[in-house]
This record gives C-alpha cells, structure tokens and sequence, in this order.
C-alpha cells in the first residue's frame, strides 16, 4: 500500500494519454455490459411458478412457416400433465407504413382456451367478455396501447400479406403481463377461417399448459412421439426455448455476440497495452534509478502493473456505470420495438457487471504484463545509458 | 592495516557484442578506506562508470572479487545485490533523475520506502535530509520547479536519505553551472567531512577531481595513475597530477 501514491502519480503522469486510454475502454465496456446482458437475456430460465409458466410451445418440426392441424389439440389434451391446450397463430400483415417502427406480433387465436393456457395475461381494461361477444374485437397489450395512444373502443386496421385481406378490429380488452412484454395483438382467429375456409383446422402453433415443472419437462418428447409419423411431425420445447429458437432464426446469436466481444477485448487490449508500453519506453531510465535504490525486479513489475490495471479498472468502472446509467432508458426505448419479447428480460444482472470487471481486470493485467516484464529485466547498466 | 572499505582484485569486465568480447576493465585493482573521497577520471570509454556500476552492485563482474565493507557482493544475486544497494550505496547522477512527477519530499522518500520506517520516521528523516542540503523550504516543489543546482541538491539528499556509507556519483557537476557546481561540491565534501561518507566519483572535471583525497586515472580499462593526496586536497602533488592527466591546472 505504501507504494499506491506512486501508482497513481504515474497514472496521472501524462492525463491525456490515460483519459483517452480510459475512454477507449469505456465506450468497449459498455458494449460488453450490453452484449453479456442480451446473451443472458437469451439463457434466462422459465419461471418455476405456476402462473404464466410451464408452458409448452408445439410447432411443425420442419419449420415455423408449416403449419399444424388443430387436430392435434385434443390428442394433446388428453395426455397426463396437460392442463389447458390452444392454437395460435401468426397473421403478420402491415400496420400503417408498414415500417420497423410498426412491427409488433399479431396473432389470431381461440379466445375459449387462449386465456387458460395464458393465464398470467391479466386483463385490465374491458374484459374477455367484451372480447368473446366482438368476432371483430381483439385484446391488446398496455405497452402496445401505450405505444399507439390505444384505448378501448379504438379500430385498428391491419393489412394482410400471408392472408390478404383488410382488418378492421376493435380494441375490446387490454392485457397486461408482469414481465413486462404486454405488447402482441390477440385477435379471434374465426375472421381468418371464415374468409379463407383453406386454413380452417390449421394453426402455426399450438401452445400448451402443463400442470407442474415435471410434466412440463416430459410432455415435450411425449407429444412429439405421438406424431413422429404423422404427415405433420412436431417439436415440443419449452416457452424460452422457443422464444430463443425465434432469436437464433437471425443466425448463431450467441456465437456472433461472442466473437464481436472477443474483437472488441482484443482491440481494447491493443490500446491498453500500447499505452503502457509507451509509458514504460519513457521511464527506461527512471526505473533502472529506481532499481539503483534497491528496488526488486518484482516491485518494479507489481508498479508497473498496478498502473496498467488502474487504468483499466478506471475504464471499467466507468463503463459499467455508464451501462448501469444507461439501462433503464434503453430497455424502455426497446421496449417499444419489436425487440420487446427480449428486451422485457433485460436487466442489470450481477454476473454480466463481474465479467465486465473481471475483463478490464484481466485487459489491465495482460496489457501491462509485457512491457513491466521487460522494464524489470532490462540491465540497470543498460537503463542508465538510455538519455531520458 | 585497517581492511580497506572497498577492495577490488583482479577486476575484469568483458562484454558481449554479437561475436565480439569487449573487454572494458583489465585485471583492475584497487583500496579505497572507509571515509575516503576519490575521483575516477580518464577519457570517455575508459571504463570509469563501469568500474563505478560495479563497485556500487549494479552490475557484476566477468571475473575478480569486489569486497565492499568486508562483503564480498561480486558473487551476490540479482535480488541480495538490490537489498544490499538499498541499505548501502546512495546513487548521484549526472542529470540527476529525479522522477518528475514528484515533489522534492517525495523523491528524497522514494529509497526509504524500501525500508521498514513508519511514516512519521520517514517524513523525519526527509526532512533533515533535505535541510543538510539548504533545501527545507523546497520540499513541495517539483523538480520542474526547481534549479538545476537544486534538483542536484535533492537528488543528493535523496541518495544520503537511507543514511548509506558509500554515495557513488556519476558525473555530479558535468550538467551544472560554476557556481552550482561549487555548491555540489562542498555539499559532497561536507557528507565526507562531516558523516564519514565513503565518496567514489567519476568526473571529467578537474575542479571537481581536486575535490576528491585521490585521484584515480583510468586509460582503457587499466589504472594508470593512483595519486593519494598525502597532505590535504590542495596538496601539490595532487594538483600537479590532474594537471598532467587532464592539461587542466585547477585553482589553488
């Protein structure tokens, strides 16, 4: 410790170089934070209570664009663990422009069974039974209403590409989910079979709500036994895992998040390490005086070091800050795209701010560790004869 | 006969360039006593800041013994050689290297914080170091903020702060004014005089060289001359000496 204020009066020696250096490490971190958090977003596991979880998603096991028969839903029903069974269906379609700013999932379903198998759905305005007296009615999340200035009574046309068609559906209900993903448009699916008879008895999904963790965790091969040699075979997974698999469709996420936070330690690790060996080139002649009064090769190797991790802890730090600064208004601005389903998980995690930390830790250490390597070992001699 | 303070036998210094050996010093040999104040002069390459780098621990021999204080350090490790050096020699430089980015205090307390001296020791121990060199009332400036003469100054102080029996000094008036150099000097003879310190300078000059009890002349790696001034610093001989060594005639 006695050596500390050394340290930092080597850290502030030349205070553009170490604040740029800071900052080159600031901005890198906050990325870091960012991509470890959206990674962990993706790994969040299931709840394990019993609203809103154990759920099931079925899909065609060839992709999501084939479709299922509904069919299915009563062999499904009948199988042990399953508690509530309904299909559900994506519409796509445009609203308004059409643009990104526009997109939010729109799904028609079976408003008898849609709420038991979503039975953490909470309606909070109008009700289900406004819902299932309207065919041309449909229930909306808060955030969505929030989003467009929705209320109750409000028509929303949609225009339709997979099914071409106009909507017009009035907004009977609201819904509001504790996560915080209340932003999908639910409409009943019985406008679609009547206008295009072809679909009727098909659904892109069937979603199910099992019982308990244990039935959750067992209905997936089961079901997908059942229909392995069907014209129509599945595949079973859970809520998040399907929620994932949706991500992942945009290619190996994780892979692609990983390789660019590698990129990015590596470059910073670059600048980091060209600071300090600048700093330790110019100070050739003072550490070998340091050396002359009996300071170790291992004192002058912890000095040196400990000025380089100062200087990536202080970019750390800040990064972390900033990140932590930062997350609330950017997971309400994501929150209001079609980011939403990911971004309701996003939080300041502990593990993404130790890793961060535990980078600039490690960048600070790597960075500083060859040029306090060869400054401790260079000839005293040799140190002296340089002209600072 | 008292043991001398420094003993040096059969000192030989090679180097290594690529496939050449360059041989610095040549079976060199050499007393220095315990409180003795000598000069290392010679023309540039004759191996007077080697011979200086070796008795001080900062570099170590080819071949032959160096015995300093009755310790032989020709054969001491890297981190022993350090220890010893941190409790032994006091280092002047030339161009005095104090580290700028402390003030004069702090540089004078960068060797004993090698030490195991509370803080409040510490500070006691600057302190009077500094106020031996006329410097008490500078020990919050920077280097940046201080005269050449004065960074020598605190730079001597920082090499006598671990109270070390030798003060090895490299050139400590060669980037000084007259007048500063003056200075130094009496600063140099008073750590002699006055607390026993045993003084091994390399200089180029003979003002500062008649400073000095003996004069040492080195010619390419061999001692040529080894004048000990028998009766005081201004003694003829001695004068006579530096004059045929350095065709310089210094003030009597």
């Amino acid at each position: 410790m006695r050596f500390l204020p050394l340290v930092l009066k080597n850290v502030f020696r030349k205070k553009t170089r170490t604040a740029l250096t800071v900052a080159s490490i600031v901005l890198p971190l906050l990325v870091i934070c960012l991509m470890g958090t959206f990674l962990k977003a993706l790994e969040a596991p299931d709840p394990r209570t019993a609203r809103g979880s154990f759920r099931l998603v079925v899909r065609h096991r060839v992709s999501l664009l084939s479709i299922l028969p509904t069919a299915y839903e009563e062999k499904v029903r009948q199988l042990p663990g399953v508690e509530a069974v309904s299909d559900f269906s994506f519409f796509g379609g445009r609203y308004r422009d059409g643009g990104a700013r526009d997109a939010f999932p729109r799904v028609f379903v079976d408003p008898e069974t849609f709420l038991r198998v979503f039975d953490d759905l909470e309606i909070v305005e109008g009700s289900a039974r406004d819902w299932h007296g309207d065919r041309t009615g449909c229930v909306v999340g808060t955030n969505l209403a929030a989003r467009y200035g929705w209320k109750l009574g409000d028509r929303i046309v949609l225009v339709g590409d997979v099914f071409p068609m106009t909507l017009e559906l009035t907004i009977r209900a609201l819904y509001h989910l504790e996560n915080g993903t209340s932003a999908t448009l639910f409409f009943d699916r019985r406008i679609i079979d009547e206008r295009f008879p072809s679909f009727k008895g098909s659904a892109s999904t069937i979603w199910i709500k099992a019982k308990d963790a244990a039935a959750s965790e067992r209905l997936g091969p089961m079901i997908d036994a059942l229909f392995e040699n069907s014209p129509y075979p599945t595949k079973t997974e859970t809520e998040n895992a399907f929620r994932n698999g949706m991500v992942s469709m945009l290619g190996n996420v994780k892979l692609l998040m990983t390789s660019i936070g590698a990129v990015i330690v590596f470059v910073i690790l670059l600048i980091a390490g060209n600071t300090m060996a600048m700093a330790a080139r110019e100070r050739i002649t003072e550490i070998a005086v340091f050396r002359t009064f009996g300071f170790q090769r291992s004192t002058i190797l912890a000095l040196l070091l400990g000025e380089s991790v100062l200087i990536a802890l202080a970019g750390g730090v800040f990064g972390i800050l900033l990140f932590v600064i930062a997350m609330p208004p950017l997971r309400r601005q994501l929150m209001l795209t079609p980011m939403l389903p990911l971004a309701a998980t996003f939080h300041v995690y502990p593990e993404v701010l130790t890793l961060a930390f535990a980078l600039a830790a490690g960048i600070g250490i790597l960075a500083g560790l060859v040029p306090a390597l060869r400054s401790s070992t260079r000839s005293i001699a040799d140190g002296l004869r340089r002209v600072a | 006969m008292a043991e001398p303070f420094i003993r040096i036998e059969n000192l030989v210094k090679a180097y290594q360039r690529d496939t050449q050996t360059l041989t610095v010093l040549t079976g060199l040999n050499l007393a220095v006593d315990e409180g003795e104040f000598i000069a290392l002069m010679g023309p540039s390459g004759s191996g007077k800041t080697t011979l200086l780098n070796l008795i001080a621990g900062i570099d170590r021999p080819t071949s032959g013994r160096i015995t300093v204080g009755g310790l032989e350090i020709h054969g001491m490790g890297e981190a022993a050689l350090a220890k010893w050096r941190s409790r032994n020699v006091g280092f002047i430089f030339q161009l005095y290297n104090l580290v700028p980015v402390l003030t004069a205090f702090e540089n004078v307390e960068l060797p004993l914080l090698l030490t195991d001296l509370s803080r409040a020791r510490r500070r006691k121990q600057v302190e009077l170091a500094l106020s031996i060199v006329g410097l008490a009332d500078r020990m919050d400036h920077y280097p940046r903020q201080l005269s050449g003469g004065q960074e020598q100054r605190v730079a001597i102080a920082r090499a006598f702060a671990t109270d070390p029996k030798l003060l090895v000094a490299d050139e400590p008036t060669g980037d000084l004014d007259s007048k500063s150099a003056e200075e130094i000097l009496v600063l140099l003879e008073r750590l002699n005089d006055e607390f026993g310190k045993t003084i091994v300078m390399v200089t180029h000059d003979p003002r500062a060289a008649a400073r000095a009890h003996r004069l040492v002349h080195l010619d390419k790696g061999v001692l040529k001359e080894d004048i000990r001034a028998e009766a005081g610093r201004k003694e003829v001989g001695m004068a006579a000496a530096i004059a045929a060594s350095t065709g310089f005639e210094p003030r009597q």
